[in-house]
């Protein structure tokens, strides 16, 4: 081949191309950096993991949609008498750990029980809950009422709750949910037999759906299980710190002020779930659930998947094209690495790909932050899928373009930017279209990697108020008008872009 | 019309794709001002010759010299001295080639401006005066696809002509053309041919070489088979160049 044939690249990326995300990445770092760095307090910064979903112990008050519940309640009083400065992190419980693990967060105030499995890997503090296991069924259900009635049948338990232990133990069939609330539905709608859970959880989702289509059928042994902090094995000052409080909050009394204020007895004290009284945590009518919650989840949408969205669209155009280029290129070695890194990303999960991000990455000492690494992860992604995209775009430009721009005197960036990729924009457009789509909807997933956004704020509320059909379909109805309206500008886009073409 | 030395000097030129060699030694020199019409059967090499000339393609062996700037293909060439010899020569496509994406007087100047770094409004003046000379005034804002075969080849031309090179490189530059748009393209090369360009010109219209050539050079399996002055084309010596005309002019 002469010095001017094929796209072979010496520099596949140019200059232009990389100012743009570098910028973008700046003005978001000014956005949304700023409020991390504002208190300038001595105290030390101890980081909460907690659901903010399992009702009465972590759920934001449908009323102020403050974080509250009873374990939060617990773990501010030890917070002030330890003299902590807290930070509460949301994230699905069975994220609680890994986010342990990355050191994103500190400490769990999430009821976790004490196993011996976990015991084995993380410090935990003087147990501030004493709970016993209850099993749920379907309310014309009359064969399950013990442990022993399990055996052969299938229950919903959330993967990493010490629940599915128990009901396994017990030979159970596992079905995994994220929390307890879709475990519900399950029962109801026959897909499962039962649910092994907490009395008081279970007591307060009674009390506060009205749902009469379960019920409590029985207790599950008559093990008593020990609810308290969890720390990882490096920092046994923070667990004796919390200790000492938890000691001193016991003795005046606090603590047992706490747990009756939730439950009507003294769940900190041994045997004391026996007596527990659940008041409904919120009561109002579905459609005053749809429009408080209308107001958040748009929050979600604007501060969580939108600018996602952007900055992962911009990144990830950069990375296909660069990508797409070294696929092009007559240097091997680009060529593979290109090949490599597209099918990885298209033979994998999204969502696994954002795990190793977040949480396998700091274990290799690559730290990032929930909104850059969401980033990151869907803009690799969109990359990956982009790519193959682009590439055949670049291809579909006549070979003789690119020797016209060659002979009036251009380089190989010159003729890619100014004479070849505004031609494949043109091509490319609708498929990168619907990558685009896709993004939009993938980013819900970030929720996972504890970015606020539009569908976790519909499944906090969906859990304090059970009112799940509504708010998951009023989510779905945002990310339609969103992807609608996108739909929308891709016409006179392509319009625009093929103006030249009669 | 002739100068003491030639504008161009082409020496020992090979080529081979794979197996296939194409060019097994071309050599010829062209003088400034002059036009040389390169005829000969499909398949002989000519296109190839054009393109070694500007490094679209990249000869085995052979030395290339357009005014100043020398390329001895026996080592690869460094990008610099490649840059410098595509930078002698402008170049008119078969099919044009023409930015489908931007305007008349945007593929005019794009290579001034972008690549010269000439201000834009004066290569925006010398696009239009070219554009007049071509027969093309007033059509400075319509793109490729509004205009028909013969003028989207007459843009080309100014396209190649916007960068002021000292030599202008034609690959039958009306082939592609329906019949009756022929004669407006072979019009504005006659012209440039009476402005004194230095022209290199694949062709098969054999009446028009006649015309405007100085030099003729017949190529036939990679090397040129007969050369001279109008004279091979009215009176050629060699058996294979009178069977090829005799074609070429049973046909048109
Ligand atoms: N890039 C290429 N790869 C392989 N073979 C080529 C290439 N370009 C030209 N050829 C071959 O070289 C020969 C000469 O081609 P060309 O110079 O285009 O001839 P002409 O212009 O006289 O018709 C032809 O046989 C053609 O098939
Ligand atoms: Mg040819």
């Amino acid at each position: 081949m002469g010095d001017g044939a094929g796209y072979a690249g010496r520099v596949p990326l140019t200059r232009r191309l990389l100012v743009l995300p570098a910028l973008l990445v700046l003005v978001y770092a000014a956005v949304l950096g700023a409020p991390a760095a504002a208190q300038a307090d001595d105290a030390r910064v101890v980081r909460v993991g907690t659901e903010g979903v399992y009702p009465p112990f972590s759920y934001r008050d449908p009323d102020t949609n403050e974080l509250t519940g009873f374990d939060i309640e617990v773990i501010k009083a030890i917070g002030e008498e330890a003299g902590w400065d807290l930070r509460f992190v949301e994230a699905p419980f069975d994220s609680l750990f890994p986010a342990l693990d990355s050191k994103r967060i500190d400490v769990i105030a999430n009821q976790v029980t004490i196993t011996g499995e976990r015991k084995a890997r993380y410090l935990f503090s003087t147990p501030y809950t004493y709970s016993h296991g209850v099993i749920v069924t379907a309310k014309d259900t009359d064969d399950i009422t013990s442990l022993a009635d399990l055996k052969g049948r299938t229950t919903a338990q959330t993967a990493s709750s010490n629940w599915a232990q128990v009901a396994k133990d017990a030979g159970a069939k596992v079905q995994y949910v994220q929390d307890f609330g879709p475990g519900v539905q399950l029962v109801e709608q026959g897909r499962v037999d039962a649910i092994v859970n907490d009395n008081i959880a279970v007591l307060d989702y009674l009390a506060t759906s009205g749902n009469d289509q379960v019920k409590i059928a029985g207790d599950a042994g008559d093990e008593v299980l020990e609810q308290a902090l969890a720390f990882r094995k490096s920092d046994p000052e923070l667990q004796q710190e919390a200790d000492a409080a938890i000691k001193a909050l016991t003795d005046d009394g606090t603590l047992a002020k706490i747990s009756d204020q939730y439950f009507g007895a003294d769940v900190t004290v041994q045997g004391g779930s026996k007596d527990v009284d659940v008041k409904a945590t919120d009561s109002r009518t579905t459609w005053q659930v749809v429009k408080d919650t209308a107001w958040p989840m748009f929050k979600g949408l604007v501060k969580g998947n939108i600018p996602l969205t952007i900055f992962s669209f911009v990144i990830g155009m950069v990375l296909a094209v660069a990508a797409a280029l070294a696929r092009l290129s007559s240097i091997r070695v680009l060529d593979w690495i290109a090949r490599i890194y597209i099918s990885i990303i298209r033979g994998t999960p999204m969502l696994v790909q954002l795990f190793i991000v977040f949480y396998g990455l700091p274990s290799i000492g690559l730290d990032l932050d929930p909104y850059p690494a969401a980033i990151a992860a869907l803009s690799l992604n969109v990359g990956g899928y982009a790519a193959e995209v682009v590439r055949a775009s670049i291809l579909s430009v006549p070979r003789g373009q690119y020797e016209a721009a060659t002979v009036i005197g251009m380089d190989y960036g010159q003729s890619m930017r100014r004479i070849i990729l505004p031609q494949a924009a043109r091509i490319a457009v609708p498929p990168l279209g619907n990558t685009l789509l896709s993004l939009i909807k993938d980013s819900a997933l970030a929720s996972l990697v504890l970015v606020p956004e539009l569908f976790r704020e519909a499944q906090v509320t969906a859990a304090a108020t059970t009112e799940y059909l509504p708010l998951y379909t009023m989510a779905a109805l945002y990310f339609w008008v969103v992807c609608y309206l996108v739909s929308l500008a891709q016409g006179p886009l392509e319009r625009r872009l093929s103006r030249y073409a009669t | 019309m002739t100068d003491a030395t030639p504008l161009i000097q082409v020496e020992g030129l090979h080529k081979s794709f794979g197996d296939h060699e194409v060019l097994t030694g071309v050599d010829f020199t062209a003088d400034g001002g002059s036009v040389t019409a390169l005829l000969g059967p499909s398949g002989s090499g000519k296109t190839t010759i054009l393109r070694s000339l500007n490094v679209l393609e990249t000869p085995d062996a052979g030395v290339v010299r357009i005014s100043d700037a020398t390329i001895d293909f026996a080592t690869p060439p460094d990008r610099r001295a490649v840059k410098a010899l595509r930078s002698k020569s402008g170049m008119v496509f078969q099919s044009h080639h023409l930015f489908p994406h931007k305007t008349v007087l945007g593929n005019l100047v794009e290579g001034p401006v972008q690549v010269q770094k000439r201000p834009v409004d004066e290569a925006t003046a010398e696009a239009r005066v070219l554009l007049e000379q071509v027969g093309l005034a007033g059509r400075e804002d319509s793109y490729p696809s509004q205009l028909s075969g013969g003028q989207q080849q007459r843009v080309g031309i100014a396209r190649a002509l916007a960068l002021k090179p000292e030599v202008l490189l034609l690959d039958e530059p009306t082939s592609a053309l329906d019949p009756e748009l022929v004669g407006e393209v072979l019009a504005v090369i006659r012209d440039l041919a009476a402005e004194s360009w230095t022209l290199v010109i694949v062709t098969h219209e054999v009446r028009f070489a006649r015309d405007v050539a100085d030099q003729v050079l017949f190529l036939d399996n990679g090397v040129v088979a007969e050369r001279g002055g109008t004279e091979v084309l009215t009176d050629p010596q060699e058996d294979r160049t009178q069977r090829f005309l005799a074609r070429m002019l049973d046909a048109g």
